[in-house]
């Protein structure tokens, strides 16, 4: 279960020194870092902090989606100018189109990026089968469950076959069991197809249940703490908490929100 | 009321059950008929004369022999408001996407909208008979009036509903401005612009019939006004159930299009 094994699939990314501030003058708010990233291809890494530590700007600079202020980014060695298209994204909250069904919020990817419809097609019903999802393609998303609106948009973010995933607190917004289950899933898919993945969470079970490696960042403006690699076997079970590995790791990133007298994350 | 809701659940047993809005039309028709035998007796119990109020046979069969004279004002009348309210729809959708995308434009034009807005629409009339002369153009530009702030405010906050965060999603697809506007923002601004369209429509059928008061030589406004000058009076009780039967047709077209365009939208009972 090496994820070294089975790369060529994901993309790397490398960050340096990369802030982010936002406005100029005296209203600038320094909102990231600088920060250093490297993740290998396939690699499942976890940003966990506080609320309003820069989680989320530093997904968006590393996709390209927000201009940084300062620092360099390389995907795949090459360095980041505009937009990656070999990207899903999966937020918080599902961000599926109202009008459009269930495999048509999917397929969205296919019309825009003018891709071959029968082929995405098929690949969006296999996504749909893996992520328990058939019967629901034909439903408008009002007519789903919380859970499976966020499985739509796990589905679309990974259709188009993208090299990075990158997800920001994607289940935040379900309950628990839904949370418990669509995390297993997401790790099967996960291991069967190896892209790189960067999740944020506010959540020490997920990032320990999901990541290879967990990095730990600061109030703002965010910096990253700490680098814990989880070496736990895969699939992971879903009650961790009965695992005493699980324990250690959680107890190890508690123990550093602590000393940072951080409580809300 | 017992016996009626045994009918519906018991279903099949007693033959097919009512749909539900054939129900509540078959009510209104009942209470509608109600309505004009209470009239009837008393217009006839009380001797009122018809120059004062007609009775409903009287306006009803003047409804009948005149109907002819009545259609072709109710389609000058459905030509006015359907080219106004049109004209108001295509203005209004495109400028308040371009309200909503450009900062300075919403900060300048706005507070203009606004004034309009709140200016009583039919002011105007007098200004533009002086520009247009007396014709069906002076009623077209008040229904126009009438119906596109509704339309222009409601777009608006359509625009705005869209979460800015699905243009991360769909900058990262590569989407064009042109995709992005006709996949994305249009689509999901159409509940909000229906609503707009709606209260456009009730504001169109009652700009109209006012417009042609003041400011038209064709309409049901306008054969109204002509057979209030006569004391016609069972002309103009016709004339208004055609207007009210107008309003109907425009009313439930805008309903029923709502459900066409937006299949999405329609949600279980």
């Amino acid at each position: 279960m090496d994820p070294q094994k089975n790369q060529g699939t994901g993309a790397s990314i490398v960050a340096r020194d990369i802030t982010k501030i936002y406005g100029t003058g005296p209203d600038a708010f320094h909102a990231l870092g600088p920060i250093d990233l490297d993740i290998k291809p396939g690699e499942f890494v976890s940003l966990i902090g506080p609320s309003g530590c820069g989680k989320s700007t530093t997904m968006l600079l590393v996709s390209g989606l927000e201009p940084i202020s300062q620092g360099h980014v390389e995907i795949d060695g090459k360095p980041l100018t505009k937009p990656i298209s070999e990207i899903g994204i999966v937020f918080q909250d599902h961000l599926l189109l109202d009008f459009r069904t269930a495999i048509q919020n999917v397929m969205l990817q296919q019309e825009i990026r003018k891709l071959d419809k029968a082929d995405m097609r098929s690949r969006a019903d296999a996504l749909f089968e893996q992520l328990d999802l058939v019967g629901a393609e034909d439903k408008y998303p009002w007519q789903l469950s919380g859970g499976m609106r966020q499985r739509v948009s796990i589905a679309r973010a990974l259709v188009h076959d993208p090299s990075m995933l990158i997800m920001d607190e994607p289940f935040g917004a379900l309950d628990a069991i839904s949370r418990t289950q669509i995390r297993h899933d997401l790790e099967m898919l996960w291991l069967a197809k190896r892209k790189t993945v960067l999740f944020i969470t506010h959540s020490i079970e997920e990032a320990v249940g999901l990541s290879d490696r967990v990095l730990v960042m600061s109030k703002s403006p965010g910096r990253i703490v700490e680098e814990i690699s989880i070496d736990l076997p895969r699939p992971r079970p879903a009650h961790l908490g009965e695992y005493p590995e699980f324990a250690v790791y959680a107890k190890k990133i508690y123990t550093i929100f602590e000393k940072l007298g951080v409580y809300n994350f | 009321m017992a016996q009626m809701s045994t009918v519906e659940t018991s279903g099949g047993t007693r033959g097919p059950a009512l749909p539900a809005w054939l129900k509540s039309g078959l009510l209104t028709i009942v209470a509608v008929l109600i309505v004009m035998g209470v009239w009837q007796v008393a217009a006839i119990a009380f001797d009122v004369p018809v120059w004062l109020v007609p009775k409903p046979s009287d306006f009803m069969a003047r409804f009948v022999s005149d109907f002819p004279l009545l259609l072709h004002h109710a389609f000058e009348t459905s030509k006015t408001l359907l080219m106004g309210f049109a004209l108001g729809v295509l203005i209004a959708v495109p400028l308040a996407f371009a309200i909503t995308s450009f900062g300075a434009l919403e900060r300048g034009l706005f507070p203009v909208i606004v004034f309009l807005n709140i200016m009583p629409k039919t002011v105007i009339g007098p200004i533009l008979i002086v520009w247009f002369g007396i014709g069906p153009l002076v009623a077209v530009l008040i229904v126009f009036l009438m119906s596109f702030f509704p339309v222009l405010v409601d777009s608006m906050s359509g625009f705005r509903a869209v979460d800015p965060r699905l243009y991360y999603i769909t900058r990262s697809m590569g989407a064009s401005p042109a995709q992005t506007f006709f996949r994305i923002r249009l689509p999901a601004s159409m509940d909000h612009i229906f609503a707009g369209m709606k209260i456009g429509v009730v504001k169109a059928v009652e700009g109209v019939i006012i417009a042609e008061f003041i400011a038209s030589s064709a309409g049901l406004g306008y054969l109204i006004m002509r057979a209030s000058g006569f004391m016609d009076m069972t002309l103009m009780f016709s004339g208004l159930i055609m207007a009210a039967l107008v309003a109907l047709v425009f009313n439930s077209g805008m309903s029923i299009a709502e459900v066409v365009l937006m299949p999405w939208a329609r949600r279980s009972q």
